[in-house]
């Protein structure tokens, strides 16, 4: 039965969908004639995701200076469109995986707390580096486990049967969902990107995290690896809590290759600056989440 | 004025704690992160108080641009550096000690056919930290324990803190972190004081030592943990280089150096394999 996972999972018609002002914001996005106009039309069909979007742009994550941005069109002049779709997808993406039913044990929390704190320190390595990656790889880091919401929604039992024995056997998670649902969350995540209309950088992260060189988008994997690795480091895991040595992983070979200064990067004051990232990551997921999304959620 | 600025309570801007916390890491690679503003700032404003400053900017100023700025140094590592010790200090570090380290370690040598275990507290002070050594190593031992050949050198340079670990006698207050159940398997109560048992009490050497005496450390090899922590502030960057890789030649291939939670050895040595363990980092000699 546990190898039939995956296609069990193709098969569920409730499976989670985004918001159609999301898949329009992200299709506006690749077309080169897209305008200021149109996204904030677009957006405005929504208008709790337009409202949402908007404390976003106010928030600590993404306010510069003093001034109040009080209108989209704003939003998208101060920050740049790609920020705004980056903000416009972690939204619907958040409002389409947020917590549906309430199961006696859950990973949900760690969970959001692990994906919040990889996009946050994939942002703080990305500026280290200078990779201009433009805010993608805080959506990257947001979204690069997607496929263990669904495995834990939809096959519970085996997916934490597979969590605790990643952690009491000290091995990695995609090891022991394939031995516990024959598929891991790398290849549930990526049939969600693909069916989501994903955009091929965040696809790509989804499915190969754990092995950067293969990605297409090498760097942003990569980084997005290496970020994954630094926020269960600083006890903000999903899953296992195994140990490493940075300078040994596929991630860190890539960006050297890429020609990224990664050797001149002082490791252990990234990792003492990230034991205190808990606090934003805390903030964040309280901007994005509103009370009322968990009450709904009941219904 | 002065006298009034003085007794009040200093508060430190944000940018100034980004100053100070970026100088005290290069000079000593001690790393004061978001959350330990408050921490910082109290133990400064001692400082503060001591030169008679009105607020942290013409500390930060005297640090960087004064004549006697390298003195002040010394008295700021002093007030940075907390003396206290007590069992179980920085939980994360023995967590990995004890789950990943001591494991791994085992495992290598069984598969050698050896039965030998040496383990260093190098500035051990009043011997809490070799104890918590040596509780653990039991627990991980667990029944096999008996057929190992178990050694933890604690070294220190105060006489009068190796007479205390001696006495192997604490407070309730040193004893704050250790788990009830430890409490009762590894410690006999007299009075409102702990003592540590005798069976791991055995386990350890104390042994005076100081640390810039290399000839003396020289001497010291064949370890496979090194725990060093909140030690290398004492050092200049000269003394630290030197004494890092005299460290690296401690241990054996396989060994891991731990030094203090915060502590970083970015600049000093590159000879280690940096291993992040959940809350806590390590330094591997292969």
């Amino acid at each position: 039965m546990k190898d039939h996972v995956l296609d069990r999972i193709r098969n569920i018609d409730d499976l989670p969908t985004l918001p159609s002002v999301a898949l329009e914001v992200l299709s506006l996005a690749h077309q080169s004639d897209v305008t200021i106009q149109s996204i904030a039309e677009s957006i405005h069909r929504d208008p709790p995701l337009a409202a949402k979007v908007l404390r976003m742009a106010n928030s600590v994550f993404y306010r510069r200076g003093d001034r109040k941005v009080d209108t989209l069109h704003h939003a998208i002049i101060f920050l740049g469109l790609a920020e705004i779709i980056n903000i416009t997808t972690s939204l619907s993406v958040f409002s389409a995986l947020k917590s549906r039913k309430t199961q006696e044990v859950s990973v949900r929390e760690s969970f959001w707390d692990h994906s919040v704190a990889t996009g946050l320190i994939a942002r703080h390595i990305d500026k280290k580096l200078g990779m201009r990656t433009m805010g993608r790889e805080f959506v990257a880091g947001l979204l690069h486990d997607i496929g263990k919401i669904i495995l834990d929604q939809y096959f519970h039992q085996e997916f934490m049967a597979a969590y605790n024995m990643s952690i009491e056997k000290d091995r990695p998670m995609y090891e022991t969902e394939m031995e516990m649902c024959g598929t891991n969350h790398m290849e549930v995540g990526y049939f969600i990107a693909q069916k989501w209309n994903l955009p091929p950088y965040l696809a790509d992260v989804v499915l190969w995290h754990h092995q950067p060189s293969q990605a297409s988008s090498r760097e942003m994997a990569a980084l997005i690896s290496m970020a994954n690795l630094l926020a269960k480091a600083a006890q903000l895991s999903c899953g296992d809590r195994m140990s490493f040595v940075l300078a040994d992983q596929e991630a860190w070979k890539v960006l050297k290759e890429r020609g990224l200064p990664v050797d001149e990067l002082d490791i252990e004051r990234i990792t003492f600056e990230m034991e205190s990232i808990g606090d934003q990551v805390k903030s964040y997921i309280s901007t994005v989440m509103e009370p009322s999304d968990k009450e709904q959620d009941n219904g | 004025m002065d006298e009034s600025l003085s007794s009040s309570c200093h508060k430190m801007t944000d940018e100034t704690f980004i100053l100070l916390r970026d100088f005290i890491y290069e000079q000593s690679g001690i790393y004061f992160g978001d959350n330990k503003k408050g921490q910082l700032e109290a133990r400064l404003g001692l400082r503060l108080r001591a030169n008679n400053l009105a607020d942290y900017d013409k500390y930060y100023y005297l640090l960087k641009y004064d004549p006697n700025a390298a003195r002040e140094l010394r008295s700021l590592f002093d007030s940075v550096t907390t003396n206290e010790t007590s069992f179980f200090r920085s939980p994360p570090q023995i967590q990995a000690f004890q789950d990943k380290v001591m494991p791994e370690v085992i495992s290598r040598k069984e598969k050698q056919s050896e039965k030998q275990i040496r383990l260093w507290s190098a500035g051990c002070s009043t011997g809490e930290e070799p104890y918590t050594m040596g509780i653990v190593l039991r627990q991980v031992l667990n029944d096999k324990g008996t057929s190992w050949d178990v050694k933890i050198v604690a070294s220190d340079i105060s006489e009068k803190a190796l007479r205390s670990a001696k006495a192997a006698v604490y407070s309730d207050y040193s004893l704050r972190s250790v788990p009830p159940e430890i409490k009762r398997e590894f410690f006999l109560s007299e009075g409102n004081a702990y003592r540590i048992i005798e069976e791991v009490r055995n386990l350890v050497d104390l042994q005076y030592l100081n640390l810039n005496d290399t000839r003396r450390i020289q001497i010291m090899k064949g370890f496979d943990v090194i725990f060093c922590r909140n030690v290398l502030i004492y050092f200049d960057d000269e003394a630290k280089k030197r004494f890092v890789s005299q460290l690296y030649d401690c241990l054996n291939h396989g060994g891991y150096l731990f030094i203090g939670h915060s502590e970083s050895l970015h600049n000093i040595s590159r000879a280690f394999k940096l291993v992040h363990f959940p809350g806590a980092l390590g330094y591997k000699k292969e």
